[in-house]
Formats: structure tokens, C-alpha cells, sequence
């Protein structure tokens, strides 16, 4: 039982690190432009299809990994110069609302492309796996994981680190500061968006050697969603702490709470399955924490400046 | 150096913020921009340094020129570039982030003598080098006024303008604001124009002024020639 719990925590730590990866895109260009973007789900999506695509005209694995993640940047800051910037004077909910719409664009056209049926995705990583103290960590796990951590910090230390890191946090403090200073903030967030597309890219292509290709994967926005509010909306290090908790909860859930919960069902009821008990782990968590902390878990109180 | 010819802006497409204003400012002048809440002061520099598009006002009519060149349509990084520095009324810094880092955040578009510059901003406003990395939102008012006047240093200005720099300050902090702006003026050569409601210190070392309301140029005259009495006539009407 202990080594099946531990068993479940490895995997929900390595989808949980994807989950925080995929939410740190959404918090920077929450941070430097205001727009919750609807269509990053679209973005996590795109990678991983893009990232089939590339391996399927037989490019390596590493290669078609890479080339999807700059093809991905391309298409955010496409999305940036191409839709949002047109809208610089427009108000924040319709652009919001225009993000929402190239989800569903997106979605329509890898449903054109590739069809709405479930894909083989190729191996990424050899099979196999370690052992660690008898818990098995299978390479695709272990190299997700990695890869997340490694991306995710990376990204953190560029934008604590260096010039660009600080124009971006700039821009995402004071635009109109930054303006006075010289710095292109229109530019600025066209970074963001491409930097927010990369990572989203690379999240979806590690989910989708996890999990399997299809359409599906763009409703992962759905999951982000919660992950970004926990952390607090505004917080880099809190969306990985909250990708991390969700990952790991969701794994929990899936693995021991929703047997229990079945058991019981099927004694005491006629409901014979508890369904997708894990995807409403992450909106009931959400409830919970809205609830004592309103401002979520890393969140400011009082961002607002008068 | 600075010309405005016919200026006009509009917010939203609709409501009148300037209205054909004419205005120059030649080397090495301090020029007072004066009038009440409203009048188009902070319009007006927001107009010049190419910042209205981003508060969504327009400039529809008449022509800015900075040494001879049109800044008309120009993005306020590029007006920045070309040696123009606004500081921004309700002291427009980063606040999340430290000191340090502000100042030098705003050497990025002007890198050539920045460390000099740095070392100047530390020399004009000694107090900065204890709190280099405390985060700028810890500051008080005054302490934010001296960072933000700082940092327009750190663009390395021929023009610097500044939007209400006393407003809300001790008496004392205001004396500071002043100081140094006379010194910037003096030593690092600046030309330097400034919008305040009534600073009877502005007046003093002011060798021009301007008097806007509601969005037009009502007087223009040297400030000794211009009387108390005639200042509260068009802040009133």
C-alpha cells in the first residue's frame, strides 16, 4: 500500500511539474499584459501535435522536440502581433474573450489536420525503467520531470537574472514607468507570448508522451486555470508549487480515493462507476482555497495600486 | 529646441484635452508650465514624450518638433532615445522591484555611461546607496520622488520634464525636489520644463512660463512678470 502510494506521488509529481510549466506561461502574460489567456490549453495542444508532426516527416525525437518549441514561439508572438496587438485600446474582457476564440480556432484546425481520433505518440524516451528503493520511475516519467524542473527553473532564472528578465518584470510592474524609461513594452509582451507559447509547446508534448495525442489535451487549460488562481495569479514560484500539489493530488485521487469511492457506490447504490473523479480535484481545491485565501496561496493582497 | 505648433489632442476620440497650443522651449531654459486640476499640463507632456496613445488620447492636429525633427507618431522608447526624459506625476516607478534594479532598468535604452551616471544619481541623493536593495515600494514619498528623478537621470536627458514633482511632499522634501532640479540644470546642463500648480520657488528659477486652462495657452510671459493676482484670476475662472 505504501509503495503504491509512493508509486502514485512519482507520477503525479512528474504531471504536476508538466501542469506548472504549462501555468507559468499563463502567469507572465497575466503579469505583463493583464489578459488571462484562454487559448494557452490551444498552445499545449499545438506543441504536442506540432511535435508529432516533426517526427512524423522523420526528424529525431530531440529534434522535433525543439523544433516544435520554436515554432510554438513563433506562433505566440504570431498570436500577439497578429490579434492582441490590433486590440491595444480595446477593453481587457474582449480581449479575453478573442483569446477564447483561437482556442477554438486552433482546436478546428488540428481537428482538420490530423482528426479528432486518439494518436500514437511516438517515443520521446527509450522504454524502460529505475528503480528507486523498489519504486519504479519509468523514463517518460522521469524525463518529463526533469525536463519541467530544469525548464521551469531555467525560465525563472532568466527573469530574475538578467537585463531582459528585468525589462519583463518592468513591463509586468509599471508599464507606463517602463514606457518613460525607454523600454518597448509592446515588444516586451510579444516575448512574453512567445516564451508563454514555448513552454506551453514543450508541456504539451511531454503530456502527450504521458497520456497519448488528441484533441483533449487543449482542455488541460481547464487545469491550468485552477493551478494559476492557487498560486496566486501574479506569483511565478506560485504556479509551480500549485502544478506540483494538483499533479500530485490528482494522481492521489485517481489511484486510492476514487476505488473507496466506488466501493461504496456499488454497495450501497446503483451508480456503478465514480467517473473522472480527478479532473473535479482541482475546482473543489480551488473552492477550498478561495475560500480561506482569496488572494491565493503566493498572492498579494492588494495588487491593486491606487 | 523644442517647438509645439497648433498642438491639439482629443481622449477616446471625443473629449478635448488640447486645444491648438503653441509653445517653445529653447536650451538651457527652465520653463514653468502652470495652471489648475485639469487644465492639460499633464496632457500636454504626456503629448510631447509620444505616451497619449497608451492612455488613449490622440494628437489630431499641429506638429511636435525636437531639435528640428518631428516626434509626431514617434513610440516613447524612441522619443526617450532621442533625449527627451518625462518624470511621471504620481511618481511612476517599479515598485516590486529593488532600487538597484530601477535604476538600472532605466539605463537599458541609454547603456553608454551608465556607470557614471549611476554614481552621479548617488552623488545628487546619498541616502539611495543605503537602500540599493531594498524593493522601491518600501520608500516613502519623498525618497520615491528623488528614485524616479533619479532614473530620468539614468536616461542621460537633454530635456527633462517633470509632471508635479512637489505634489504631495513636506515643504522640506519640495525643497529638495527643487534643489535638485536647479543643480541637473546647472551641472549636467539640462533643459528643463515643469508643470506645478503654484510653487512660488518654481517662479524663481524659472526664465519662462506657460499658463494653460482647460486645455489652451491663456498666458505666456516671463514669470516675474507675471503677478499673483493674475495666476489666481485664471486658476479661478
Amino acid at each position: 500500500m505504501l509503495m503504491f502510494t509512493l508509486q502514485l506521488l512519482v507520477a503525479g509529481i512528474a504531471t504536476g511539474s508538466v501542469y506548472a510549466l504549462i501555468a507559468l506561461g499563463i502567469v507572465l502574460i497575466y503579469k505583463c499584459s493583464g489578459v488571462v489567456n484562454f487559448a494557452q490549453g490551444a498552445f499545449v495542444m499545438l506543441g504536442a501535435y506540432l511535435t508529432y508532426g516533426l517526427v512524423k516527416l522523420g526528424l529525431p525525437a530531440y529534434v522535433a522536440l525543439l523544433g516544435a518549441m520554436i515554432l510554438m514561439a513563433g506562433c505566440g508572438m504570431a498570436s500577439e502581433r497578429l490579434v492582441l496587438r490590433p486590440m491595444m485600446k480595446a477593453p481587457l474582457v474582449a480581449v479575453m474573450t478573442v483569446t477564447l476564440g483561437m482556442l477554438i480556432l486552433m482546436k478546428a484546425v488540428c481537428l482538420a489536420i490530423w482528426g479528432p481520433d486518439q494518436l500514437a505518440f511516438p517515443r520521446l524516451f527509450p522504454d524502460g525503467a529505475v528503480d528507486v528503493f523498489g519504486i519504479f520511475v519509468t523514463y517518460n516519467y522521469l524525463a518529463a520531470f526533469v525536463l519541467s524542473i530544469c525548464l521551469s527553473v531555467g525560465f525563472l532564472a532568466f527573469y530574475q537574472l538578467t537585463p531582459i528578465g528585468l525589462m519583463q518584470r518592468c513591463t509586468a510592474d509599471n508599464p507606463r514607468a517602463a514606457l518613460a524609461i525607454g523600454i518597448h513594452t509592446s515588444n516586451q509582451i510579444s516575448l512574453a507570448w512567445s516564451m508563454s507559447a514555448a513552454l506551453a509547446g514543450i508541456g504539451g508534448a511531454l503530456l502527450a508522451s504521458l497520456n497519448g495525442l488528441s484533441l483533449g489535451l487543449a482542455d488541460i487549460g481547464l487545469v491550468a486555470f485552477p493551478v494559476i488562481v492557487l498560486g496566486g495569479l501574479t506569483s511565478l514560484t506560485g504556479a509551480l508549487v500549485a502544478g506540483l500539489l494538483l499533479g500530485v493530488l490528482q494522481a492521489l485521487t485517481d489511484g486510492l480515493l476514487t476505488p473507496v469511492a466506488e466501493q461504496f457506490l456499488r454497495t450501497y447504490t446503483s451508480i456503478y462507476s465514480a467517473g473522472a473523479l480527478q479532473q473535479v480535484v482541482p475546482y473543489a481545491l480551488l473552492v477550498v482555497v478561495l475560500l480561506v485565501r482569496p488572494e491565493g496561496i503566493f498572492g498579494q493582497r492588494g495588487t491593486e495600486r491606487l | 529646441m523644442l517647438a509645439l505648433r497648433q498642438v491639439s489632442a482629443h481622449y477616446d476620440g471625443a473629449i478635448v484635452a488640447l486645444d491648438h497650443v503653441d509653445a517653445s522651449v529653447g536650451a538651457g531654459q527652465i520653463v514653468a508650465l502652470l495652471g489648475a486640476n485639469g487644465a492639460g499640463k499633464t496632457t500636454l507632456l504626456k503629448a510631447i514624450a509620444g505616451m497619449l496613445p497608451f492612455d488613449r488620447g490622440d494628437i489630431v492636429g499641429g506638429d511636435i518638433l525636437f531639435e528640428d525633427a518631428s516626434l509626431l507618431g514617434r513610440h516613447p522608447a524612441e522619443i526617450s532615445r532621442r533625449g527627451i526624459a518625462l518624470v511621471q506625476d504620481g511618481r511612476q516607478c517599479f515598485r516590486q522591484l529593488t532600487v538597484a534594479e530601477n535604476l538600472q532598468a532605466a539605463s537599458f535604452a541609454h547603456p553608454k555611461g551608465a556607470a557614471e551616471r549611476l554614481e552621479l544619481v548617488q552623488g545628487y541623493f546619498p541616502f539611495l546607496c543605503e537602500m540599493m536593495d531594498r524593493k522601491a515600494g518600501l520608500l516613502s514619498g519623498g525618497q520615491l520622488q528623488m528614485l524616479v528623478i533619479g532614473m530620468a537621470i539614468m536616461c542621460n536627458p537633454r530635456l527633462l520634464m517633470l509632471d508635479e514633482p512637489s505634489l504631495g511632499l513636506s515643504p522640506v522634501m519640495v525643497q529638495s525636489v527643487f534643489d535638485a532640479i536647479e543643480r541637473m540644470h546647472r551641472e549636467l546642463k539640462m533643459t528643463i520644463v515643469v508643470a506645478e500648480q503654484t510653487v512660488p520657488r518654481l517662479l524663481k528659477i524659472a526664465s519662462d512660463a506657460y499658463v494653460l486652462s482647460r486645455g489652451r495657452i491663456v498666458m505666456h510671459a516671463p514669470p516675474s512678470a507675471m503677478t499673483e493676482e493674475e495666476l489666481q484670476k485664471v486658476y479661478l475662472n
